[in-house]
Order: C-alpha cells, then structure tokens, then sequence
C-alpha cells in the first residue's frame, strides 16, 4: 500500500547498460520560421532531476543538487534566449481548473516528445505515417490555445533534464567490470526540449539527447548544458557557451 | 520518529499494545537520502494536486480527513495532505513527506468510520515510521550488494542472490505489520474501536473470493504464509494479528456506520459505476451484498440491475428488469433507469413493455446523447 520503493529494486537489477543506438537528435517542422523581431517564449516548470547513480544502478535523489540546477538552468536559459533576441519568461502557475488543464497537457507534451524520439528520432523504429524523409509532424492540438498563463505569448519551451552522477561504488564497479571485458554504464545524463506553437499547438522543435555534458550543478556546466539543449533551435544559431 | 525501525516481522507482534512513539510536529527531513526523497514526493504532489482523478468535493473532503484527524490524533494529522483519487481499487498510499492518497474503490468497500480510520491509520503509521527511506535505503542495499557479489564471486552470487531478494520482501512485510500494528495502536486511542480493522481485510479475502468463482477460477486457500515476493503478509495473517491485537487492547468505541452511509451516499452511485466497469461480476455483487446488509436502497438496486445486465445472460435481463423495477419502485431518481429497464425487456422478448420504457426515458430527457438510437428502437 505504498508505492515508493516497491519498483525500485527490479529497476536498479534492471539497469544495466542500455544500447545507444544511432539516433538522431533533432527535428524540425519543416518550413518553419521563428516569429521575426522577438518571439515572447513561456517557459514552463522545468522537469530536473539530479542525483547519484548508486552502485547498482538505483537513482538517488539529491535535493540540493536538483535546486542548484534548477537555478542554473533558468539563468542559462534566460540568457541563451536572450542572445538569440527572444524574451523568456516563467510561466505563472494557475490555480482550480485551469491548473489541472495545464497539467494534461504537460503531460500530454512528455507523451508526445517521447513519441518523437521513439518512433522519429530512431530511423529503424519510424511508424509507416513517419517515413517520409524531411517530415516532421506532431501537434498537442489547437486546445494549446487557450491554456491559462500563454495569452499573449507566442511559443511554449518545456525542458526536461535527467542527471545521475555515478557514484564512487559504481565508478569502482565499472572499472573493475571493464578489466573483465564487460561494459558496464556509470551515469546518466538525458535532457530534451521543445517548442510548441501556442496558436497551432503544433510542435515545431525537439532536440533530445541521451548522453549530454555540462555538470548542471555548476554554472558553466549549466551554460554547456543549454547550448546543447538548444542545438538545432530554429532561427538564428544558438551561441555556444563560453570557453567551451 | 527517532525510534529504529525495527527489522524483524515476529518483533511486532509484541508492540501491539504500546504507547504510541513520541511526536515531532513539524518534522523536516535530514541527510542528503531523505531530502531527496521529499524532494521527489514534493514534486510527485505537485502532480496529484492538479490531476483529474483527484476528487475535489470540499464536503467528503473535509469528511474523510476528519476520520484521519479523529483516529491518529489532532497534532498528528496537521503534517498530511489528503487526497481522493477516483480509482475503483481498494487502496490507500503514504509518500514519504506526507502526501496521503485515498482511492474510491477504499471507500466504497469499508462500512463505517472506523474501519477507513483502520486503513488511513494504517497509512500514517508508514509516514510516521519513515518507511519509505528505510525501504529505499534497503533497495539500495540490496542492489550494491548484488552487483558487488556478481562481479566479485559469481559463485556466491548464484547462492546467496535469492535469499536475498527474499530478504528484502520479508523486510517490506515486516514493515506492513507494524504499519498495521501501530495503526490499531492510534485507533485503540481514538473514538474508534480497534476490533474495526481486522473485518475490512476479512471482507477483502471473501471478495477475492466471489472474483474467483464468478470468473470460473479455482477458489484458492487463504494461507498465512505470504509468496516469496509478496511486498505484504496475507490478508488471513492481517486479519488475525489484528484480531488478537484488538483483543488485547479491548477498547471501547463507536464505528460510526450511519454517518458514514450518509457522507458517502451523494458519491457511492458513481463509485458503483467505476466498480462495475471493472467486468468483475462475482466480486462486485458480493460488494453490493455487502452494501446492502441494512436493505437494497435503490442506488444499490440500480448498480444490481446494471451489472446483472452488463453480464447479459437470458436470466440477467430478467433478473435485471426486475432491479430496475424496484429501484424506480423505490424512487430512484435517474431516468437511466427507465432506460436499462426498457433495454432489458426488448432482449427479454417483452417488447412492448420494453418500448413503452424507453418511451419514458426519452420522455424524460429528450436531450440524451442516445436519444436518436433508443428513439430508433422504439421507431420514433
């Protein structure tokens, strides 16, 4: 009757090294064009996670570590849109009825972007609807529209990132698995982020990728960390951090 | 919350009477392992705050944390939040900083304050024993050893790998019976008669049974002893330690049956909806059975009538017109009734009666989102 860590076992059992295909990261809607002048961007509540790899493979949660980079993240978002001439601001979270509203379709949009990188971004994997080369279709619905807090704006980014630092035990693990010629993973390292079109609900932008850099904890790391969420953003091109 | 949690399911059996653990109000989290746990459940929350499953009638609302608040005390039940969630399953969860979900299908089945004060009880004892973090801790445990062993000692691994496992099961069970024990304990303090927690999970294996036998599957035995990967113990060894333990503390105290009936009654019809989606013909009727232990009101003869005629046999349709009958007898108010009734009268080969039924519903709501196809049966 509790339903915290009853999966977890099968899962740190389960976690062994996943196979990282050829896998394409990016799409765009075909023949999209960002609003010229500046586009005003919602930025909804990021999903961020950050935490330890435990040696056998379980995730653990580390709090300060998520609220550092979430912090992070925003800033170097902030100031990556900004570069490209495009403002970004939080999006106001709603109260009642408008907020369960939105929260169907952020759900709806991690179900959608997951449907993107497994049947597009896998050119193996691609629903016959898919194959067409240069076709990149996907919409949440005109119903985007007339979501709470988007009045206004122009485009909706929801970002996702997912960190696990391994930990001394399965670095140990690795390098001894190694010696004995079996590849084993330390780490975990996953973040997408996409654009919707508020008037269309259509996805016009996603860039996912399984293995990213920059230590979201850290400033730096967090300014890496969004130059590579942002690789392929339509418009201008997104200028990388810093002294990378 | 300072006490260690103790490890071994045959120690609980001892604590049953025992005064509850000191309190802290207010409790904040510690360590970098718990923090991240509330971290997660603190966004986790975030989502059940806005989900659509949550129920959000002020009115049962209120009701249902009153019984928590009334069986684990006052000062404790300030650190939960509580939330209904419309799901036809019998259950309850805990989240580590105090998120508390109560499911329908949990209020459909006990019959009085006291025995969903059994359950939620049940629940806090989890939080208040910080559960969660020693079964995380616990996984993690398991996993390093696991790993460590099959790298190191494939040999050792192949021969202790299953017993540990079980260990780690056997530790979850622990950890139930003594979230059940500490629940008799705060409901031996409360208003609330500690011999209400044993019959909910009596009722519950004889449910399972009326599941088994309506789907034509072999009744199984009730045992003691739980499967290798049960999280937890027998609903037969939760019924009787709760028994003996309610035995012991032999308190005085008053279930509260007929509130509960009417705080209830403006939600049961579309609890008995969800239910009887769930296909599950046996179990369901031993639920109204149940229900309907005081007289068959007519919500319940009209849920009877629907699941008699969602099965469909020749012998339901009649068995259902017949329900439908005395629910509108009885003066149930939707014209749903008159509906079911004239359906099953039309596959019963009693087509007049049957049309002159449906002529009544759509009398009644012309509007229906049917109406074009019940007008077409009944050739309007």
């Amino acid at each position: 009757m509790r339903v915290f860590f009853k999966s977890l076992v099968a899962v740190a059992l389960l976690a062994a090294a996943l196979p990282t295909a050829a896998q394409e990261k990016t799409g765009n809607k075909p023949g999209f064009t960002l609003t010229p002048g500046t586009a005003r961007i919602v930025l909804m509540r990021p999903s961020i996670r950050v935490g330890e790899q435990s040696t056998g493979g379980m995730f653990e949660p580390n709090a300060d570590w998520t609220l550092q980079a979430r912090d992070m993240l925003g800033r170097a978002i902030g100031s990556v849109q900004g570069q490209l001439g495009n403002s970004v601001v939080d999006l106001v979270e709603p109260v009642g009825a408008d907020a369960s509203a939105l929260a169907e379709y952020q759900a709806l949009f991690t179900t959608l972007a997951d449907s993107v990188i497994v049947y597009q971004f896998f050119p193996g994997n691609r629903l016959p609807t898919k194959k067409r080369k240069g076709q990149f279709s996907w919409t949440l619905g005109p119903g985007v529209a007339s979501l709470p807090g988007l009045k206004g704006a122009d485009y909706a980014l929801f970002v996702t990132t997912d960190d696990q630092f391994g930990s001394a035990g399965r670095k140990a693990v690795q390098l001894l698995a190694a010696l004995g010629g079996v590849g084993i993973t330390s780490g975990v390292h996953k973040g997408f982020a996409g654009l919707v079109d508020i008037r269309t609900g259509d996805l016009v932008w996603l860039n996912a990728d399984l293995q990213m850099g920059g230590d979201v904890r850290t400033e730096e790391g967090a300014q890496k960390r969004v130059a590579q969420l942002f690789e392929g953003f339509p418009g201008r091109p997104v200028p990388s951090a810093t002294g990378q | 919350m300072r006490r260690p949690a103790a490890l071994s399911g045959i120690a609980f059996a001892l604590i049953a009477a025992a005064p509850l653990p000191p309190y802290t109000p207010a409790y904040e989290p510690t360590g970098v392992d718990e923090r991240g746990m509330w971290m997660q459940a603190d966004e986790a929350e975030r989502q059940m705050r806005d989900s659509p499953f949550v129920l959000r009638d002020p009115a049962l609302n209120a009701y249902v944390r009153g019984i928590l608040c009334r069986t684990v005390g006052q000062d404790r039940c300030q650190s939960t939040r509580l939330y209904i969630q419309r799901l036809p399953i019998f259950n309850a969860t805990m989240y580590p900083n105090g998120m508390m979900t109560v499911w329908s299908g949990l209020l459909l089945r006990v019959r009085n304050e006291a025995e969903l004060g059994a359950v939620l009880g049940h629940e806090f004892g989890h939080f208040e024993q910080r559960h969660s973090l020693e079964g995380f801790k616990r996984a993690r445990g398991l996993g390093d050893l696991l790993t460590w062993t099959a790298l190191l000692s494939p040999t050792l691994y192949s021969s202790m790998a299953t017993s540990a496992i079980g260990g780690f099961y056997s530790f979850s069970r622990g950890q139930e019976t003594e979230a059940d024990l500490l629940g008799l304990a705060y409901l031996a303090q409360s208003p609330y008669p500690a011999a209400s927690a044993a019959p909910v999970w009596e009722r519950l294996m004889a449910e399972a049974d009326a599941t088994a036998a309506g789907r034509k599957r072999k009744v199984k035995a009730h045992r003691y002893s739980a499967g290798f990967f049960a999280s937890h113990p027998t609903e037969l060894t939760r019924a009787t330690y709760l028994r003996d333990a309610a035995a012991k503390a032999n308190d005085p105290g008053y279930p509260a049956a007929a509130a509960y009936r009417a705080a209830l009654a403006p939600f049961i019809g579309d609890f008995l909806t969800d239910q009887i989606k769930l296909n599950d013909f046996g179990g369901t009727d031993y639920l109204l059975g149940q229900l309907a232990a005081d007289g068959w009101t007519p919500d319940l003869l009209y849920a009877r009538a629907e699941l008699y005629r969602q099965r469909g046999n020749p012998r339901d349709l009649v068995s259902a017109a017949q329900f439908y009958q005395q629910a509108i007898d009885g003066g149930f108010a939707g014209a749903e009734a008159q509906r079911g009734l004239g359906l099953s009268l039309l596959r019963s080969q009693q087509l007049d009666a049957g049309k002159e039924a449906l002529r009544r519903y759509l009398d009644a709501t012309p509007a229906a989102p049917d109406a074009a196809m019940i007008g077409a049966l009944v050739g309007q």
